[in-house]
């Protein structure tokens, strides 16, 4: 009796866990039918046999996606494009989710500098046997820079679709007061520039330099002739190139030119009295200018970073790339088609004022009239993409925490680049 | 029918929550300790045949990671200042309140409750603003009085100390309300018996109330301690670890490295050592209690 009653209980038990397994099964078989049969599954649009892709974006721009993306439907009516909209912030852990369950999107807009670490983990597709088959994928229509970002290895991962540099915010009419008409050209005007207009007064600096900024140190020290990286791989961070750049950028902090901790956003500092007349940024702050501080027009202006052996500025922006586990590439091929097209690539310039990587789109007139453009246009040929390693997110982050330590506690410069050389060279060996 | 017999039923009711136990708690902890031994990273997670175990490597390579060490210092650090304001802060404020008689009190029980209720990110933007060094509440009141600037995110200590009156600020809240309850669950009958022997208020709280309460003290003590051990909403959302790590507590360390650098194994082995410090004086503390009573 006993024992009857002991087996009914671990039956009833089992057939709770089994209840529970098939709801979790169940949407996976779901998952596999999609796989073997493309159409029947969830990814396909109810009526008749249109092809749903979906399209991840991240930040601004995937509010502004949707009105190309509706364009796109208009010229593939076969296809129905769904825009998923991620904030920057955990749109790193949502792939990271989508990778692990093997589904997620069909197109996925890539950070540049997440290009590596998604394309070695076999997250994305090659795209080196489509980019002959599209004209508009050809790598001359793009910048270079913007080309660089799309390759790992010897294989394309992905499509440049806007991309990004730095250069220098100024407040023309300040640094004109300070004996400087034009923005400085070299690295000897910058520091002086910046040092004249601190000297205004108390509580006034001359040049922001953001310490959470990952590449700024190596942007600079790439002006200051510094290959980072040796022919074999090395780190070089201790050679003397990298050396003198953190120098110089320390200086600015020695001498009050930089502030540290003011709190300010960068357009509080900017505007105004210009506590901070000087920034090197990307393209997004002219919007924020704009919209922030409008009677500052007129009163600021930008231009190629001041140069010591070149003005080698970091470039950035998103490309878009295939998710590996896709049952519509040729479709998600398609829309990628549409959006690296030189009038898309217009209008999405004039929707979210990003900068095109297509070269003929900077046709634009919004581009061409504008000085701002102009002079971006100008540093955008001066501008090279961070190494596409996967550990370069883990190096320039170890690298802020060895900055933070040389201005903040004053270590010793030498000693601890070279600390960071060896945990650098460590951190590529893994 | 037969199967719902008295001795079998028991199991019936607990079984979906065990079973939700097993499939929510315990089965990850142990993928995580089995992942703790792997070198798994982002490749790892796409394809399962490029993990390579690698024994007790990414144990011994975090004990040695001076960052590490750094959080394991900063988490002391709160745990030890965290834990006893909170206690004592939420303590005191349930007794003043179970003081007042009049309508005014259920005010303040409100008001002292509403930053447990209200979302971290919002908490975060008020008082990130709070601490401002230029714009800031604090500093503005600082200077009113003739006071100088405090760095309060800028300095390693300093910044520290504003995680912890922060987490202070959110968390006296809940537990005052654990203690309120217990509070109210003491028989009047001790404290009339008391009157008339002559006792006055404070000794009625000292010689009544704490040690009746000592039961919801141990309570908040075990979860207290349990939440300032994994310490990570704050420095997440106000500092970042920074400055100088000195606000990285061992919880965001874990989280930077999983999710930023995509280090599983290696964050997981972090995790794992949290864990048992969790457990280790979580234990300690029901033998002290048990040895108490």
């Amino acid at each position: 009796m006993k024992r009857n009653k002991r087996i009914a209980f671990f039956a009833g038990l089992l057939a709770l866990m089994l209840i529970l397994a098939g709801c979790g099964g169940s949407s996976n078989g779901k998952n596999g039918n999609g796989g073997n049969s493309g159409n029947t599954s969830g990814n396909t649009a109810p009526s008749g046999d249109k092809v749903k892709i979906s399209v991840w974006a991240m930040g601004d721009e995937a509010k502004s996606l949707p009105t190309v993306a509706e364009e796109f439907m208009k010229e593939h009516p076969n296809i129905v494009v769904d825009v998923q909209a991620l904030p920057w912030s955990n749109a790193h852990d949502k792939l990271l989710t989508a990778v692990a369950s093997k589904s997620g999107p069909d197109v996925v807009q890539m950070g540049t500098t997440w290009m590596a670490e998604f394309a070695s983990a076999g997250a994305l597709k090659d795209l080196t046997p489509y980019v002959d088959q599209y004209p508009e994928f050809a790598s001359d229509q793009f910048y270079e820079g913007a080309v660089g970002t799309t390759k790992f290895g010897d294989k394309i991962y992905g499509i440049p679709w806007y991309t990004e540099t730095r250069f220098l915010y100024y407040r023309s009419d300040l640094l004109a007061e300070a004996g400087y008409p034009e923005a400085p050209k070299t690295w000897e005007e910058l520091r002086d520039a910046a040092k004249k207009l601190a000297d205004r007064g108390e509580g006034k600096y001359g040049l922001s330099i953001d310490m959470n900024e990952q590449s700024l140190t190596f942007m600079f020290a790439r002006q200051n002739g510094s290959a980072l990286l040796g022919e074999d791989g090395k780190p070089l961070f201790n050679q003397p190139e990298f050396k003198e750049a953190v120098e110089y950028l320390k200086g600015f902090f020695e001498d009050g030119s930089a502030p540290l901790d003011l709190g300010l956003d960068t357009v509080q500092g900017f505007a105004g009295e210009g506590i901070v007349p000087m920034f090197i940024s990307g393209p997004w702050m002219i919007n924020a200018i704009q919209s922030q501080a409008p009677d500052l027009e007129g009163k600021w202006a930008v231009a190629p970073l001041p140069a010591k052996k070149n003005n080698m500025s970091v470039l950035g922006g998103s490309n878009l790339a295939v998710f590996e586990y896709t049952k519509h590439p040729e479709e998600a091929l398609a829309f990628i088609q549409y959006m690296s097209k030189k009038e898309t690539q217009m209008k999405w310039n004039e929707l979210t004022k990003s900068l095109p990587s297509n070269i003929a789109a900077w046709e634009a007139p919004l581009l061409k009239e504008d000085p701002k453009y102009q002079a971006i246009q100008e540093q955008l040929r001066h501008s090279e993409h961070m190494p596409m390693l996967v550990q370069w997110e883990k190096i320039a982050q170890t690298y802020l925490e060895s900055f933070e330590r040389i201005v903040r506690a004053d270590a010793d410069i030498q000693a601890e680049l070279d600390a960071f050389n060896a945990k650098a060279e460590q951190i590529l060996s893994e | 029918m037969k199967m719902f017999t008295p001795r079998s039923a028991p199991w019936f009711f607990i079984a979906p929550a065990l079973i939700l136990l097993f499939l929510f708690s315990i089965l990850p902890i142990l993928i995580a300790l089995v992942i703790s031994f792997t070198d798994m990273d982002l490749a790892g997670l796409a394809d399962y045949s490029g993990i390579r175990f690698v024994g007790l490597d990414n144990y011994m390579e975090i004990l040695r990671d001076a960052s590490f060490l750094k959080a394991i210092g900063n988490t002391i650090f709160y745990v030890a200042f965290g834990v006893p304001f909170v206690i004592l802060l939420s303590l005191s404020v349930a007794l003043l309140i179970n003081f007042g008689k009049s309508r005014v009190f259920e005010i303040f029980r409100a008001a002292f409750y509403m930053p447990s209720v209200t979302n971290v990110v919002a908490v975060a933007v008020v008082w990130s603003y709070l601490y401002n060094p230029s714009l800031g509440l604090f500093n503005t009141i600082l200077n009113a009085v003739g006071l100088p600037d405090v760095r309060w995110l800028q300095d390693p200590v300093t910044a520290k100390i504003s995680l912890i009156l922060l987490a202070l600020w959110r968390a006296v809240g809940l537990n005052m309300l654990i203690f309120l309850a217990a509070i109210k669950g003491i028989p009047k009958s001790y404290y009339e018996a008391a009157e008339l022997d002559g006792a006055g208020s404070w000794k009625q709280i000292l010689h009544i109330t704490i040690p009746l309460l000592r039961f919801a003290i141990f309570f908040v003590s075990v979860t207290t301690l349990i939440g300032w051990l994994q310490f990570f909403e704050e420095p997440f959302v106000m500092t970042d670890g920074g400055p100088l790590e000195g606000t990285m507590s061992v919880a965001l360390f874990v989280y930077k490295n999983g999710f930023q650098f995509s280090e599983f194994g290696y964050a997981a082995a972090g995790s794992f050592i949290l864990f048992f410090a969790i457990i280790t004086l979580t234990l300690l503390q029901f033998r002290l209690q048990r040895r108490e009573d």
